[in-house]
């Protein structure tokens, strides 16, 4: 058999329904021969009235037309995804900050591609996957390499310099003219 | 034939709920006169549970307000897996505790909103006394329930004002019966320790 203290733990759960038959049997008979468990029950009793009648009393002076009213409003003020992204969007492109940002932009990207420029090899160990082509002297012959990083290919040219030949027989016959 | 008392409120309960998820699935197509109806039935009912919690009666009808609107926008959500009720009392409830954490309002305050509540509270029918204590038991228990925590508050506040049931409070709060029946324990033993001989 439990004691008063240990009664009046339960006694809530118990006024509320909340405790299985056995315990809940102990806790009336408890009650029921005991004064100062009764105006325990009684004080729980009380208290959860009056919650529940001072609420209730503020509950009802309020208008279901206003309550609705209120929010029939912010539902019909709801607005589509797109027109809250277009919305959110819009002030970054307003027109003062896109006149701005048009020539920042500009410089930028011209700075960027220009950078290859200025300081080759800037991406990383120096290599492209852009091929390359380079000419060499190769005792009287024109050579041209391609070289192509990523796959490590070379391809070499030998060319006769058409132009160089055409200056000369120009100039050979200008000076036979000449003479 | 006869119908047995239990079957006939059975089959009452069943026709309630068929009927609400009728309305919930309209309102899942956007029918806001449906929703209405939801709203009316359970507006006083959320709104009393927000104001034991934020004690004023505008903030209570925004957060309430607020509440119905989640609810309206998030309802394709909603699959029926627990009451309706549930479902909004969650919502209002995560909302009145973070609406509590964010504004805190003084006690002077509530007392003003609260007074002609209490006196139309009275039950005491024309007994000048009676009235006089119901009014200083109602203050002090607006002040009582004030310094109790967010969480203390909603689980007395829903005990007390709904009678809903541990295991409904605990799905509601995200915990435990055992967590629950442990909080309306403290929180009654707060209130009654505060409220002296007044209750």
């Amino acid at each position: 058999m439990r004691n008063c203290e240990a009664i009046k733990k339960s006694l809530g759960a118990w006024l509320d329904g909340e405790l299985d038959p056995g315990p809940a049997a102990e806790i009336q008979l408890h009650v029921e021969g005991c004064a100062s468990c009764l105006e325990e029950k009684a004080r729980i009793e009380r208290l959860d009235s009056s919650l529940k009648r001072l609420l209730e009393a503020n509950a009802s002076q309020v208008d279901f037309k206003t309550f609705w009213a209120g929010l029939r409003q912010r539902i019909a003020d709801e607005k589509s995804w797109h027109t809250r992204v277009l919305e959110k969007i819009r002030p970054v492109f307003s027109p003062r900050r896109v006149a701005w940002a048009v020539p920042a932009m500009a410089v930028v990207l011209v700075a960027v591609l220009s950078l290859d420029q200025f300081f080759p090899g800037w991406r990383g160990n120096g290599q492209t996957n852009m091929a390359s082509v380079e000419s060499i002297d190769g005792h009287g012959f024109n050579v041209a390499l391609l070289r192509e990083a990523k796959t490590k290919t070379t391809v070499i040219w030998l060319f006769e310099n058409q132009e160089s030949e055409d200056e000369t027989s120009a100039e050979s016959a200008s000076s036979d003219t000449a003479f | 034939m006869n119908k047995t008392p239990s079957a006939t409120s059975k089959e009452i309960r069943l026709g309630v709920e068929t009927a609400e998820w009728e309305l919930i699935r309209k309102c899942q197509k956007g029918d806001v006169a449906a929703y209405e109806e939801l709203a009316a039935k359970y507006y006083r009912r959320v709104f009393m549970v927000i104001l034991g919690m934020v004690h004023h009666r505008d903030d209570a009808m925004d957060v309430a307000q607020e509440t119905f609107y989640r609810a309206f926008k998030n309802i394709r959500r909603f699959q029926g897996g627990s009451n309706f009720y549930t479902w909004v009392y969650r919502i209002a409830v995560n909302l009145a505790i973070d609406f509590q954490r964010r504004q805190k309002r003084s006690i002077v305050d509530l007392k003003e909103n609260m007074d002609e509540v209490v006196v139309d509270a009275e039950t005491s029918g024309g007994d000048p006394l009676r009235e006089v204590q119901d009014r200083r038991l109602g203050e002090k228990l607006l002040g009582a329930i004030n310094e109790l925590t967010p969480d203390h508050k909603a689980v007395i506040v829903m005990r007390a004002v709904e009678g809903l049931s541990y295991k409904e409070i605990g799905r509601i709060m995200g915990c435990s019966e055992g967590t629950i029946m442990s909080r309306l324990h403290y929180a009654r033993k707060k209130l009654k320790e505060k409220l002296g001989t007044d209750l």
